[in-house]
């Protein structure tokens, strides 16, 4: 374990940017602001980039909210809890339409199409949901703030997504979608007759469920979005360079039940399945083993024996100690079930990966994480300090 | 959260009630037949257990069948959706996925007999989590928004009503008594009542964990601190045993905290606590012991037919709390 916990310490000294990928619910946005606080007292100058609208990180960071700008850590919160970091600590949460906006506003080649795009209806209900697009935001998003370079590290927490592929390939696909032939008659008409015949008959009877605004609503869409992809293009190239680069690393984050370890696994596997990107696994919420298998089985009269002089058991008549050490006993034996199932799972993942790939655990603590204080207990757990 | 687990059970709970009820998985891998230890499930309706039957909808099947029904005939069908151009084209139809699945389930939910009778007495959706779940409901009032007439305009108009009738349809939201799951099922339940305007039916708390320590018990375990067990004068596994025994009390006393706040900010849905269940895996056993529990707090007069739960713990016995 202390091994791991340094070499995911050296990792981490090393990149300028880390992804966290995984699947909804694992802890992902803890986990990049325990990476981020982890730099920040080593001496980084570090951004926490999240896409979580949940006040929750906002919280435990000590500050009223996160922004789309970046907002300091104020240092009388490290203070508070007995830290004195070397670096800083910004946090900034990413605003998708906000963000996508922006990218609009900066790639379009004139104010006409601008405005075309941005009053479009249909981008206005799908510009966040399109397929790709909040990963080709938060990518684009994270590839602006390293070129400013303010910042020696920026950890990013990737929307969860089901498929960690998604955010590395999302600005290219993107492209493509918009730019693939059917997409392109739409646009283009004149290339339709290429096509062959039946084709406006076929077109005829599918606006006669859909109803020809909808066509032409994403006709016009289209062809105001066509006039971005240059742009998008030589952004995209860009951005897959960075995340491809040795300035960056993968963190796959999950949790030790049998879905998210398989869900871990497909994410690694999608990034290229070798060390190169990825550079560690973060298994949240494993049930810590408290008493191992052959005591569990010991009679109830013993754990009464031994605990029945403590301050637990003060003051309680010889048949409550009883029943109070039967169900300590049977609570110890519920709770090696899921020990016994965790360590099972990590395991099985551990048996998949090269072995020199640091997977990580972090307890499953008896109470959620919304402090800093909460975080560095988290902290303390990963990097052994 | 327990989406499709919870969508089983209360979908198994109708089901013991004696209403013929479908359950919907929506174009994702088939989880039903391991827990019903059915044949797969796929695009066509299979039975599950008594009264019980599953489908899961997929984009592609229920445009075919939609395709056929509006067509009338399969080969202009094929002439048309099969054409590689409009194939390629629907696929980038933003929401047009959404909107089949949504189709294909309400026309289950209205489906009628020779005799006019409702062929389904319950329809049970497992829909998209959050994200995902707030775009899928909102797509047929988006195309509404956007078009005007035509077949695709009706269609979502009457979605759209058919989700708004409290008469005919409860959003039910499944959550953990945690911290980050309860904020997010508050904000989604106040997004589904002022920005979708449908009916909530049920808000549980799933994963519940029964105390088992009698609350005097557990007040002792609460008042101890770390440093405390560090000192007991016992050996290690002693230690071991009790610091089990606070972390059980510490998570059930958070919990108890988390359902408060459910319970205070539930506005018209019926809070519904369901067990955390210590086993290696979810079966058929796990979901009927599910759903005996949700159908006796939604009815108070049910009575299962075998009920043979262990007591919460030892020597006492406390009733599940259902709030109305």
């Amino acid at each position: 374990m202390q091994a791991r916990s340094q070499d995911f310490a050296a990792l981490v000294k090393s990149r300028q940017v880390i992804v966290c990928v995984g699947s909804g619910g694992v802890g992902k946005t803890t986990t990049s602001a325990v990476i981020g606080l982890h730099a920040a007292l080593e001496g980084k100058r570090v951004l926490v980039l999240t896409i979580d609208p949940a006040k929750r990180l906002a919280n435990s960071l000590g500050i009223q909210a996160i922004g789309s700008d970046p907002s300091p850590i104020p240092l009388e919160r490290f203070e508070e809890i007995g830290l004195s970091p070397k670096g800083t600590m910004h946090a900034m949460m990413l605003d998708m339409k906000h963000s996508f906006d922006s990218l609009v506003q900066q790639h379009a080649p004139d104010e006409d199409s601008k405005r075309n795009i941005l009053q479009n209806k249909l981008y206005q209900y799908f510009s966040t949901s399109l397929a790709g697009t909040q990963e080709y935001a938060a990518a684009e998003k994270l590839y602006e703030l390293y070129m400013q370079g303010d910042y020696d590290l920026i950890v990013l927490d990737t929307p969860p997504t089901s498929h960690a592929l998604d955010f590395l390939e999302a600005p290219n696909r993107l492209v493509e979608a918009i730019n693939s032939r059917a997409m392109q008659f739409l646009y283009k008409p004149g290339r339709a007759s290429l096509l062959g015949v039946g084709t406006g008959y076929v077109i005829k009877t599918l606006s006669k469920f859909t109803g020809s605004e909808l066509i032409n609503e994403l006709s016009g869409f289209l062809k105001a979005f066509s006039t971005l992809f240059k742009g998008f293009q030589e952004r995209a190239a860009k951005v897959r360079e960075l995340l491809t680069s040795d300035v960056s690393t993968f963190c796959v984050v999950t949790a030790p039940n049998a879905g998210n370890i398989d869900e871990a696994l497909y994410f690694y596997e999608k990034l290229g399945g070798d060390h190169t990107r990825v550079g560690a696994f973060i298994t949240n919420r494993v049930h810590p083993s408290w008493v191992p298998h052959e005591e569990l089985a010991m009679p109830s009269m013993r754990i009464s024996a031994a605990l029945g002089d403590t301050m637990l058991m003060e003051g309680l008549d010889a048949s409550e100690q009883k029943q109070f050490a039967k169900n300590i006993r049977n609570n110890a034996s519920d709770f090696q079930v899921l020990a016994d199932l965790d360590r099972e799972s990590i395991q099985r993942l551990a048996d998949k990966l090269p072995k020199e790939l640091p997977i990580l655990q972090v307890p499953y603590f008896s109470h959620d994480i919304h402090s800093l204080r909460g975080l560095n207990h988290v902290r303390k757990a990963i990097f052994q300090d | 959260m327990g989406k499709t687990t919870l969508a089983s059970a209360f979908a198994l709970s109708c089901a013991m009630q004696g209403k013929k009820t479908l359950l919907i998985e929506l174009n994702v891998k088939d989880r039903l037949n391991s827990l019903f230890g059915a044949v797969e499930v796929g695009t066509e309706i299979v039975e599950l257990e008594q009264n019980l039957y599953g489908v899961n909808i997929t984009p592609e099947a229920a445009m075919e069948e939609y395709g056929i029904m509006k067509l009338k005939l399969k080969m202009v069908y094929r002439a048309v959706f099969e054409n590689r151009l409009v194939h390629s084209f629907l696929k980038i139809i933003p929401g047009l996925n959404e909107l089949l699945m949504l189709g294909k389930s309400h026309y289950h939910a209205t489906e009628v007999d020779d005799s006019g009778r409702y062929i389904w007495d319950m329809v049970v959706i497992d829909a998209p989590a959050t994200g995902h779940g707030i775009f899928f409901l909102k797509i047929p009032s988006v195309i509404t928004s956007i078009i005007s007439a035509g077949p695709m305009f009706h269609d979502a108009k009457r979605i759209q009503e058919f989700l708004s009738d409290e008469s005919l349809t409860a959003i039910n939201l499944v959550t953990l008594p945690e911290d980050m799951p309860v904020n997010e099922t508050l904000e989604l339940q106040q997004v589904i009542l002022d920005e979708l305007k449908m009916p909530i039916g049920m808000l549980v708390a799933n994963c519940v964990y029964s105390p088992a320590f009698a609350p005097e018990q557990m007040q002792r375990l609460l008042e101890l601190d770390p440093g405390d067990v560090d000192k007991l004068d016992c050996d290690d596994h002693m230690k071991g045993f009790v610091r089990a025994a606070r972390f059980r009390s510490q998570r059930v006393e958070m919990q108890r905290e988390y359902i408060e706040r459910l319970d205070a900010n539930k506005q018209d849905a019926q809070l519904i606590q369901t067990s955390y269940h210590f086993a290696e895996r979810f079966d058929f056993q796990t979901i009927r012991k599910l759903a005996i529990e949700v159908r006796a707090q939604l009815d108070p007069d049910f009575q299962p037919a075998q009920h043979e739960d262990a007591p919460l713990y030892d020597t006492a016995t406390e009733e599940l709390s259902a709030s109305s």
